[in-house]
């Protein structure tokens, strides 16, 4: 059963005369107790779908589209119900965990902050929070609780932000990002959390990255995103390990573990797209085709593809 | 065997009463690539940064071209400077944000080349053209430019001076995988056509297994081993 269901979302951000298109008609759902992950380089729109989840896009930004969650569309929620939704029902975990964090508040008082109501709600919440920090692999967590954000490491900061996320028992949550800039010993704890968050705590979770590795261990489906569209979604161990369609290939490639081997060239400008499939450019399958007629998407063997090529026909 | 380009004998550091590391010692040769690995605090960044003079070690000798840059004289050290280049680790905080592109491209030329105006562009555009850079992105200011763009700028920029030597500090770990390999490969070929050598610095071995023609470890405060990689191909 989806959980979530987004379709046709479009998000454009007017700059100057012009218009950047950084998401074009995106659908996808996730299903109850799945993890979902994007994929993409950066710049490709996978952040600005995360946030656009939940509105929280600077003000200029235009969505279209729609996002059903539980029968609403939260597209078109009122503010006050919106609330109702944002941190408790599906929660953010945002990208770069030492900016999330306030640099001047002790990391006690950044977790108790969340729960509102008296002081007998806010002690049981803060004894719920150092119960999941313990269960996240944080160590003593009382004494985390006295020090300041500068303090932690960059892998325990990251916990302690997918605790926050995680105290009010969400439905979803969407980690945008989670392990940019983390040593391999942290990336590995990473690992850890996501699969404990997904096995134990059964919860349905976006997975917003650009670590391959990460999203082969965690992600139950993958969806592939270049210059704002969808262009491959199936099940995360064929996308990551019999690619079809040549983005997702070169992505796999580039990896230091393949080889390190560049894609060509650099994705096109967002505001005046090329003609024809938006990679043909940089596509060393490309033929007439694709720089005419853009390639809608299609199913092929049990997933999505967005290609002409040649083995589709 | 070529002469060393940089020899670092004993370096030492000590913050207090904290030892950050001790007795290191590596020798990097024209045209080749060292790497550096270590966990996250063994002190390598720090490495790096005494190299270029941002950190004065407590003990240990630097030497570049034989001459031990920690006893040279300010003003002596300042023209050697431009041949010791680094790259920081996070590409958004390297350039002016105030300066387009361009601008913060062709700075070290008007501080140190002495061309005139006209020279001063057309090296510029070569440059730009060398990295792969595009006029759109040169019109950019920093902030419209993602992290990738800005590491081809960085280098751009650093490859102006015609440097000998590059500490190259973390320099795709903000990086996403695709951009990662074009950085890292740019960084090759600029190796090739100008024979400059890298330290550089990482905590994925990955990487360093890829682009090495060696790999220095270093654990608890000291290289314990450095590997020979057959990967590379030497200049």
């Amino acid at each position: 059963m989806s959980l979530l269901e987004v379709k046709d979302l479009s998000v454009e951000f007017p700059s100057g005369e012009n218009t950047v298109k950084a998401v074009s008609h995106v659908s996808f759902e996730i299903r109850e107790g799945e993890t979902f992950g994007i994929i993409g380089e950066s710049g490709s729109g996978k952040s600005v779908i995360g946030l656009s989840l939940l509105r929280l896009l600077p003000a200029n930004a235009k969505v279209s589209g729609r996002v059903f969650f539980q029968g609403q569309d939260l597209l078109s929620l009122k503010p006050s119900e919106l609330r109702k939704i944002r941190g408790k029902k599906i929660s953010l975990m945002p990208q770069n965990p030492a900016g999330a964090l306030n640099p001047v508040l002790k990391n006690g008082l950044q977790i108790e902050e969340v729960f509102e109501g008296n002081r007998d709600e806010k002690k049981e919440g803060m004894k719920k929070a150092l119960e999941l920090m313990k269960q996240l692999f944080l160590r003593d967590p009382e004494k985390l609780c006295t020090l300041y954000p500068h303090q932690l490491s960059g892998g325990m900061r990251q916990r302690l932000t997918a605790c926050i996320s995680l105290s009010f028992e969400p439905e979803i949550l969407v980690a945008d990002e989670p392990t940019k800039g983390l040593d391999p010993e942290a990336k590995a704890g990473a690992v850890d959390v996501f699969t404990k968050i997904k096995t134990e705590y059964k919860k349905t979770m976006l997975l917003i990255t650009h670590d391959l590795d990460l999203a082969f261990e965690v992600c139950d489906r993958i969806a592939v995103m270049y210059a704002g569209e969808i262009v491959e979604l199936d099940q995360a161990s064929k996308v990551l390990s019999t690619p079809l369609h040549p983005y997702t290939k070169g992505l796999i490639q580039a990896h230091p573990r393949n080889g390190l081997v560049p894609l060509s060239g650099q994705s096109p400008s967002r505001i005046k797209l090329p003609e024809g499939c938006l990679f043909h450019e940089r596509c060393r399958y490309s033929d007439v085709e694709c720089s005419i007629k853009h390639p809608e998407i299609k199913y092929y063997n049990g997933g999505l593809i967005r290609c002409h090529f040649l083995s589709l026909k | 065997m070529s002469l060393p380009v940089l020899k670092v004998n004993g370096l030492a550091m000590r913050f207090g009463t904290s030892e950050v590391f001790k007795n290191v010692s590596f020798s990097v040769t024209r045209g080749e690539t060292l790497g550096l690995f270590g966990r996250s605090g063994s002190g390598k960044t720090t490495i790096g940064r005494c190299i270029v003079g941002l950190e004065k070690p407590t003990g240990g000798e630097i030497l570049v071209r034989g001459v031990d840059i920690l006893k040279m004289e300010k003003k002596e050290f300042r023209k050697l400077r431009p041949k010791i280049q680094m790259i920081f680790q996070h590409p958004e905080t390297s350039l002016d944000p105030r300066m387009k592109a361009f601008e913060n491209l062709i700075e070290p030329l008007k501080l140190h080349s002495g061309l005139k105006r006209d020279a001063l562009m057309k090296r510029g555009e070569e440059l730009a053209e060398l990295t792969g850079l595009r006029p759109e992105h040169l019109a950019r200011y920093p902030g419209h430019l993602s992290g990738g763009e800005i590491q081809r700028v960085v280098l751009a920029r650093i490859m102006a001076l015609s440097p000998d030597f590059i500490v190259a500090d973390e320099p795709t770990s903000m990086l996403d995988v695709s951009v990662q390999a074009q950085i890292l490969r740019l960084m090759q070929k600029l190796q090739r056509e100008t024979g400059v050598s890298y330290l550089l610095i990482s905590h994925d071995l990955e990487v360093l297994k890829n682009v090495c023609h060696r790999i220095a470890y270093l654990e608890n405060g000291t290289i314990t081993s450095i590997e020979t990689i057959n990967r590379g191909i030497k200049i």
